[in-house]
């Protein structure tokens, strides 16, 4: 199978911090791929592993996009002028256009991002294509496409028709920081950068009235010497109706 | 503004998704792919009209290309899901047939001056940005899940639509129940234990307070302290008990996303900056060696029937 896997290289929202007023301060956060992307690549590797498939990179935005090329992907395409969009739809018909741009594609795989999680399904929209998101692992048995997931206590298999989009959620870090050899072999492989012009979409997001902190209580945290800060949590849990 | 709404169901916790949809003008249509129960405890929270297609074996996702056609003749302007996967791709295929925006995390809508407004949830909840739409919209709910409404029933009419071929070839039980789920306190504890015999000091509270213990998945996974039955997360278990008290835990988004459900959330830690005093109801800012052992004693000197679950 043509398996294209999709990843990012940006700006790590859990490093983010929120001011006062609401506003996002992204100052601190370092660059990451996505939390589940090294999951992603796992599965697209034993999907094309059970084809004698190959694995084709494709990420979006400014980032380094070298981190599949590192990690065994041959070849990757970067769509580097594409913007950081709140519009998954947006985000996605640009994934879409650039899958297209690729060729025959059997499988994109994705990972399952909690943040955006409607990149991957409206990136199946776009195309078309069926989708299975939230999965633990995919592969190739047989010529056809299975995948693991976990729903309501069990643990399912799966078999999908394709060409078809699978969205991966990690389970844990399961990234292995590559090596110099790999790094220099990364160096070597062909990087083809895309523009939006040349897949021919124009994406926008739609108009923001700002930001503003939600009306939740922050917490009520004591500090002090240990027997008297447990005697106040203890208290504040029974006035709570906790004890 | 075309405010008509699909919200498309295929399993629990539609909850708040409905209530934000039910909050818009325009006339709402509940898709459900599940079973007939599912159906017809949505048609009874009060939308105007339940389509229920049954998928009998086969994984919802199925039906996407087929709702995505059946949407795009209805024309609906605002088409929610859940974050649950199978609803997720449903929402997918119908918001790229129409050719709609789709906004993830939304916590509330509204329509002003004709025009859409989304306010979703940013970094983990943190910050709530409002956006205004035109044209047709996706969005996943991404609030606090809340009990079903109870309106007049609506009618449930049975839909008959062609699958995508999506299997489902084998499904084995997961592991056994660890009695985290209906546990009604939970004593929970991370890497700021440094040391196998250290387990015992949080055992011990949680012994005083009548509570499971519980875990981040590093004790878990990595140290193997606790068996991997007792982690909370986005990997381990999702729970829901009256008070979690977190021990020596850093408080990432992926641990805890494991107690949203949980109503009192408690931490000790003794980094003031530690992440989860960021969601914690309450804090001791502290060395767990040393407010482990007082609050054990604080517990302990509360009068016996406090502690009767
Ligand atoms: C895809 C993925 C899925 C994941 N799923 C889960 C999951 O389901 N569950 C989960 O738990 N994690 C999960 N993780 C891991 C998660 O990101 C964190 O790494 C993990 O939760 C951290 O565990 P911790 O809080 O015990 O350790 P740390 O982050 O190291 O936190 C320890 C805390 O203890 C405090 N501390 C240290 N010494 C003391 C002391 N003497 N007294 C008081 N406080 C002290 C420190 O200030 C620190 O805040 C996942 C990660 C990934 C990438
Ligand atoms: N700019 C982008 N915004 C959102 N998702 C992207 C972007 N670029 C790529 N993606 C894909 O969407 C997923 C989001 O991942 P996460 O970091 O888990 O939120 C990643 O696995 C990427 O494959």
């Amino acid at each position: 199978m043509r398996v294209v896997v999709v990843y990012k290289w940006a700006r790590n929202p859990t490093d983010a911090l929120v001011r006062s007023d609401g506003s996002i301060d992204w100052r601190n956060a370092r660059m990451t791929a996505g939390e589940d992307d090294p999951a992603a690549l796992a599965a697209a590797f034993a999907i094309a592993a059970g084809s004698d498939g190959e694995v084709l990179g494709l990420t979006i935005g400014d980032g380094d996009a070298s981190w599949a090329l590192a990690r065994g992907v041959e070849r990757a395409w970067s769509v580097a002028d594409a913007p950081s969009l709140v519009d998954n739809a947006a985000t996605a018909a640009i994934l879409a256009a650039a899958v297209r741009h690729l060729g025959e594609v059997d499988v994109v795989v994705i990972g399952d991002s909690r943040q955006d999680a409607g990149v991957p399904v409206a990136l199946a929209g776009e195309l078309g294509w069926p989708a299975l998101v939230g999965l633990t692992s995919a592969t190739t048995v047989d010529g056809r496409l299975q995948a693991a997931r976990k729903v309501g206590g069990a643990a399912q298999t799966v078999l999908l028709p394709t060409p078809a989009v699978v969205g991966i959620a990690a389970e844990a870090d399961v990234d292995r920081a590559p090596g110099m050899k790999e790094l220099l072999a990364a160096r070597k492989r062909p990087l083809t950068r895309l523009s939006l012009a040349e897949l021919g979409v124009a994406p926008d997001d739609p108009e923001s009235l700002g930001c503003a902190k939600p009306d939740s209580t922050p917490a009520r945290v004591f500090a002090g010497e240990p027997a008297e800060t447990a005697a106040q949590l203890v208290a504040a849990l029974r006035s709570e109706g906790v004890l | 503004m075309n405010t008509d709404c699909w919200l498309l169901v295929t399993a629990d916790g539609w909850g708040g998704a409905f209530r934000i949809a039910r909050a818009l003008p325009g006339r709402l249509t509940a898709v459900v792919i599940g079973p007939r129960l599912l159906a017809e405890q949505v048609a009874a929270a009060g939308p105007d009209e339940v389509r229920w297609t049954d998928p009998g074996p086969v994984p919802a996702e199925a039906w996407g290309a087929a709702l995505a056609g059946a949407a795009a003749d209805a024309q609906p302007g605002v088409v929610l899901s859940t974050t649950d996967p199978a609803a997720r791709v449903l929402l997918g295929a119908v918001a790229g047939r129409m050719h709609a925006r789709l906004v993830p995390a939304a916590v509330a809508l509204a329509v002003e001056d004709d025009r859409l407004l989304v306010r979703r949830a940013a970094v983990g909840g943190e910050t709530i940005e409002t956006l205004r739409c035109t044209g047709p919209v996706a969005v996943t709910y991404g609030g606090d899940d809340v009990a079903a409404a109870s309106g007049a029933a609506a009618p449930v009419t049975p839909v008959e639509l062609a699958a995508a071929p999506l299997a489902v070839i084998a499904s084995e039980p997961l592991a056994v129940a660890s009695g985290l789920e209906d546990a009604d306190r939970v004593v929970s504890f991370g890497r700021g234990v440094r040391a196998r015999d250290d387990v015992s000091l949080v055992q011990g509270l949680a012994a005083a307070l009548g509570a499971e213990l519980a875990c981040s998945m590093p004790i878990a996974d990595d140290l193997g302290w606790l068996d991997k039955s007792r982690y909370v997360g986005r990997s381990g278990n999702q729970i829901s008990p009256a008070l979690y008290l977190a021990v020596g835990i850093g408080g990432a988004p992926q641990h805890m996303e494991g107690v949203r459900g949980a109503r009192v959330v408690a931490a000790v830690n003794n980094d003031p900056e530690a992440r989860i005093f960021r969601t914690a109801d309450y804090g001791i800012v502290g060395d767990l060696y040393d407010v482990v052992p007082e609050l054990t004693k604080a517990v302990r000197n509360l009068p016996s029937k406090e502690l009767e679950q």
